[in-house]
C-alpha cells in the first residue's frame, strides 16, 4: 500500500502536527503513515481523504504483492 | 500539560501511593490506602484530562495489542519451560537428596543418631552433603539438640522445597494467566 499523505500535505503547506489534530491522532502516526510502515484503518482513511478533500484513490493506491497479503502482516 | 508532565505527575503520585499504602500496612493503618488510592486515581485522571493533544490513537492500541499478544505468547512458553523444569528438580526421585542416617548403642547403653542428606543426582555416586546431625541421646534430646534437629531438616531440604514453591508458583501465575486472557477473548469475541 502506497500513500501520498507527505506530497498532499506539502501542497497544502500543512504541518505533521496539524494534520494530526485534524485527524485526530498523534504526530508519530503521521510520521510512520507518510513512511508507509503503517497502514491505516479505513476510518481513518477517510478521515484523511476528508481532510484533504480528494478521493480515496487520489490518496491511497493498493500493490497486488506476488505471494498475497496475509491478514495483520504489517501494522 | 503536556504529555509528559502528565507521565511525571503518574509517576509521583504512584510513587506516593505506594510508599503510603507501604507504611500504612507495616504500620496496620488500614483505613489509608482505602483513602489513598482513589484518591490517586482522581488525581491522575484531573491531570489527564488537562493534556492537550491526543493521547493515544489506534496506532497505539494496535502496537500495545501486539505486544500484548507476544509478552503473553513468550511468558506462557517460557512459564511452561520453568514449570517442568522446577517440577522435575521437585519431584522427580533421582535428583531428590537422599537421606541416610543410623542409630548406634553407646558404650553406656544410650542411642546416638546419626543423619545426612545429600544432593540429589543421578550419577551413581554419593552425592555431596548438604546437611549432616549427631545427636547423642536420641532418649535424652535437649533443647539444642532438638533446634539443630529441627534447622537439619530445614536446611537440608531447602532446595528441593524452593524448587516446588517455584514451580507451584509459575504454575499459579500461567493458569491466571491464561484464564485472564480467557476472559477478556470471549468478552471481545462477542463484542465484535
Amino acid at each position: 500500500m502506497k500513500n501520498r499523505i507527505r506530497v498532499l500535505r506539502a501542497e497544502r503547506e500543512m504541518t505533521q502536527e496539524k494534520l494530526a489534530e485534524l485527524i485526530g491522532v498523534t504526530r508519530n502516526t503521521i510520521i510512520s503513515l507518510e513512511k508507509g510502515k503503517y497502514y491505516p484503518s479505513l476510518k481513518l482513511a477517510y478521515r484523511i481523504v476528508d481532510v484533504f478533500g480528494v478521493g480515496i484513490d487520489d490518496v491511497f493506491t493498493y500493490e497486488r504483492e506476488i505471494d498475497g497479503p496475509e491478514a495483520g502482516d504489517d501494522l | 500539560m503536556k504529555r509528559a508532565v502528565y507521565l511525571v505527575c503518574i509517576l509521583l503520585t504512584v510513587s506516593l501511593v505506594a510508599a503510603m499504602v507501604g507504611w500504612a500496612i507495616a504500620a496496620g493503618a488500614l483505613l489509608v490506602p482505602v483513602i489513598a488510592i482513589p484518591l490517586a486515581v482522581v488525581v491522575i485522571l484531573a491531570c489527564r484530562q488537562q493534556v492537550k493533544g491526543v493521547m493515544s490513537d489506534e496506532r497505539a492500541m494496535r502496537i500495545k495489542s501486539k505486544a500484548s499478544l507476544r509478552t503473553i505468547e513468550v511468558l506462557l512458553v517460557l512459564g511452561v519451560i520453568g514449570v517442568v523444569v522446577f517440577s522435575s528438580y521437585a519431584f522427580s526421585t533421582p535428583l531428590a537428596p537422599t537421606i541416610s542416617g543410623k542409630v548406634t548403642v553407646n558404650d553406656d547403653g544410650t542411642r546416638s543418631l546419626s543423619m545426612a542428606i545429600s544432593r540429589g543426582g543421578n550419577t551413581g555416586m554419593p552425592g555431596e552433603v548438604i546437611s549432616s546431625i549427631t545427636i547423642r541421646n536420641i532418649d535424652a534430646m535437649n533443647e539444642t539438640e532438638a533446634a539443630a534437629y529441627a534447622a537439619f531438616w530445614q536446611e537440608g531440604l531447602r532446595q528441593y522445597n524452593e524448587s516446588a514453591i517455584v514451580a507451584r508458583t509459575i504454575l499459579y501465575c500461567l493458569i491466571t494467566l491464561i484464564a485472564t486472557f480467557g476472559a477478556f477473548y470471549l468478552y471481545y469475541a462477542r463484542k465484535y
